[in-house]
């Protein structure tokens, strides 16, 4: 059998998902209890996965379909309102070299970011932070390639919107 | 003045993906066509640059000290538990019907007929308690193959890693190692069993404990018979497949009244502890205080081939069994 053992695969990626699945909660327990449920079941199906599979957009799968399915559930109970009042007011905006200028972009980028749509937020995410592309985003989401592109695009739309006016540290563009 | 030739609705795709390194080449030859005739655009496209940056410094924001590897722990804490629980399985089919193979991390931890049936609902490994039963070949695949050489004849030993923790109890577990060193081609009394585990009174028990053997075939239960030869039970009431494992091993049954039997007058014998055969006529054997716990040979050749010497008194050697 050409697969890894599963410990490779969770040394290799379990600190990116949780920290993926941290930024689309916002919530650090939310977080925890997704990334475990994603890597066990990860566990239990990796088995099944081909050989040449990219295990890595495939648990960015499980994990963006898990948190699909806790909001859903939240919103059915009426409570996702609260909660992510509650994580947006935890959000603390102590930078680490306390640059003034980055730390009040950093924290309305945490606000924006945490009260986009669910799929715009999931699919800005994916491809701004973890880099998959658009064909990965895609099979994330469950969508087409061309409405993960719109889904990014209407979320980076919704961050101009909300940082107009906010000057912006000099910053060397993304090649 | 030239007009760009693309209106500013119409770029603004392109040039936030131009802007935020998401756009091919065409793209970016409209945007940088457009920005150079169209200064509110061009402001637009230095607005969403500023903004790629910043995403990417929000990126590198660190996590609060050590909640990635303490997560990590609490992960691999709860993966353990899972990976203890867990037996991966497979349903093939075979001479026997169909077989369920299972296997834990330490070893193969169940077979089990299941006759026609051939999912989980009919398997005694989907009601077991504490067992996370997960459906996989691969690994599992090996075993099979092996299995059905033995089934074929062309095997004699399953030198298979085994795990009986889905054996009932400590005394059960006792009773199928000591059924695991009955050789290929012998068969031994369940008195006898009762005597190698110490409990030379429970006879009973032992039968029951290999009633709910986890690992038939592997751990062979049918080379124990009743100590009159009688094969008495198999796996609930499939006496014809325990017919059926011996004969593929060369052990003879012959029709007894309400049973079948192996004809224990016509095997060659050994005696518990001894590395030698007897004929059952040998005078040796006369005097043994427990004839129950007698090991019964198929043939010469079964008994030779677990290591055993022809008796020095009754030379089974130069007067072998006359069929």
């Amino acid at each position: 059998m050409g697969q890894q053992p599963f410990e490779v695969v969770l040394e290799a990626h379990h600190a990116e998902i949780y920290r993926y699945l941290r930024r689309v909660t916002s919530h650090p327990s939310v977080a925890e209890d997704l990334s475990q449920d994603t890597f066990l079941r990860a566990y239990r199906a990796y088995r099944r996965l081909a050989p040449d599979a990219n295990v890595r957009a495939w648990l960015f799968t499980i994990a963006t379909n898990l948190s699909r399915n806790h909001f859903r559930a939240e919103r059915r109970r009426n409570r996702a309102h609260a909660e992510a009042r509650a994580a947006r007011a935890q959000v603390d905006g102590a930078g680490p070299d306390g640059e003034i200028l980055f730390n009040e972009a950093r924290a309305r980028l945490d606000r924006v970011v945490a009260g986009l749509p669910l799929k715009q937020r999931l699919a800005f995410l994916l491809r701004k932070v973890h880099d998959l592309d658009y064909e990965a985003v895609a099979r994330s989401l469950g969508c087409s390639p061309e409405s993960a592109r719109a889904h990014v695009f209407q979320a980076l739309r919704k961050i101009r919107r909300d940082l107009d006016g906010l000057a912006l540290p000099h910053m060397e563009p993304q090649p | 003045m030239n007009r760009p030739r693309t209106s500013c609705a119409e770029i603004e795709h392109d040039l936030i993906a131009a802007a935020t390194g998401d756009a091919d080449a065409a793209a970016q030859r409209r945007v940088s066509e457009h920005v150079q005739q169209c200064g509110p655009c061009g402001g637009e496209f230095q607005r969403y640059r500023a903004i790629d940056g910043a995403v990417g410094l929000w990126r590198q924001a660190p996590d609060p000290a050590a909640a990635v590897p303490d997560a990590r722990k609490r992960l691999e804490a709860r993966l353990g538990e899972v990976k203890r629980r867990t037996v991966t399985y497979r349903i093939f089919p075979s001479p026997l019907g169909n077989i369920l193979i299972a296997l834990s991390e330490h070893g193969v931890s169940m077979v089990e007929y299941l006759g026609r049936a051939r999912d989980l609902a009919h398997s005694r490994l989907g009601r077991l308690p504490g067992v996370e039963p997960l459906e996989d070949g691969a690994e599992v695949e090996a075993f099979y193959r092996e299995l059905m050489e033995y089934l074929e004849g062309r095997r004699t030993h399953l030198a298979w890693p085994v795990d009986l923790r889905l054996a009932r109890s400590d005394f059960h577990r006792a009773v199928l190692r000591a059924t695991a060193g009955i050789p290929h081609g012998a068969v031994m009394s369940y008195a006898g069993v009762a005597c190698e585990v110490g409990r030379p009174s429970a006879t009973r028990a032992v039968a029951q404990a290999l009633r709910w053997n986890p690992l038939p075939i592997v751990i062979p239960c049918h080379r124990v018979v009743g100590s009159t030869g009688a094969l008495t039970g198999y796996a609930g009431d499939r006496i014809g497949l325990k017919q059926r494992l011996l004969a593929v091993e060369g052990v003879d049954t012959v029709k007894a009244q309400r049973d079948l039997k192996v004809p224990r007058e016509s095997m060659y014998v050994r005696f518990p502890g001894d590395d030698s055969y007897c004929l059952p006529s040998c005078p040796s054997l006369g005097t043994a205080q427990h004839p129950h716990r007698f090991m019964f040979f198929g043939s010469r050749r079964l008994a030779e081939a677990a290591g055993l010497q022809p008796c020095s008194t009754c030379r089974p050697d130069l007067h072998p069994i006359a069929r």
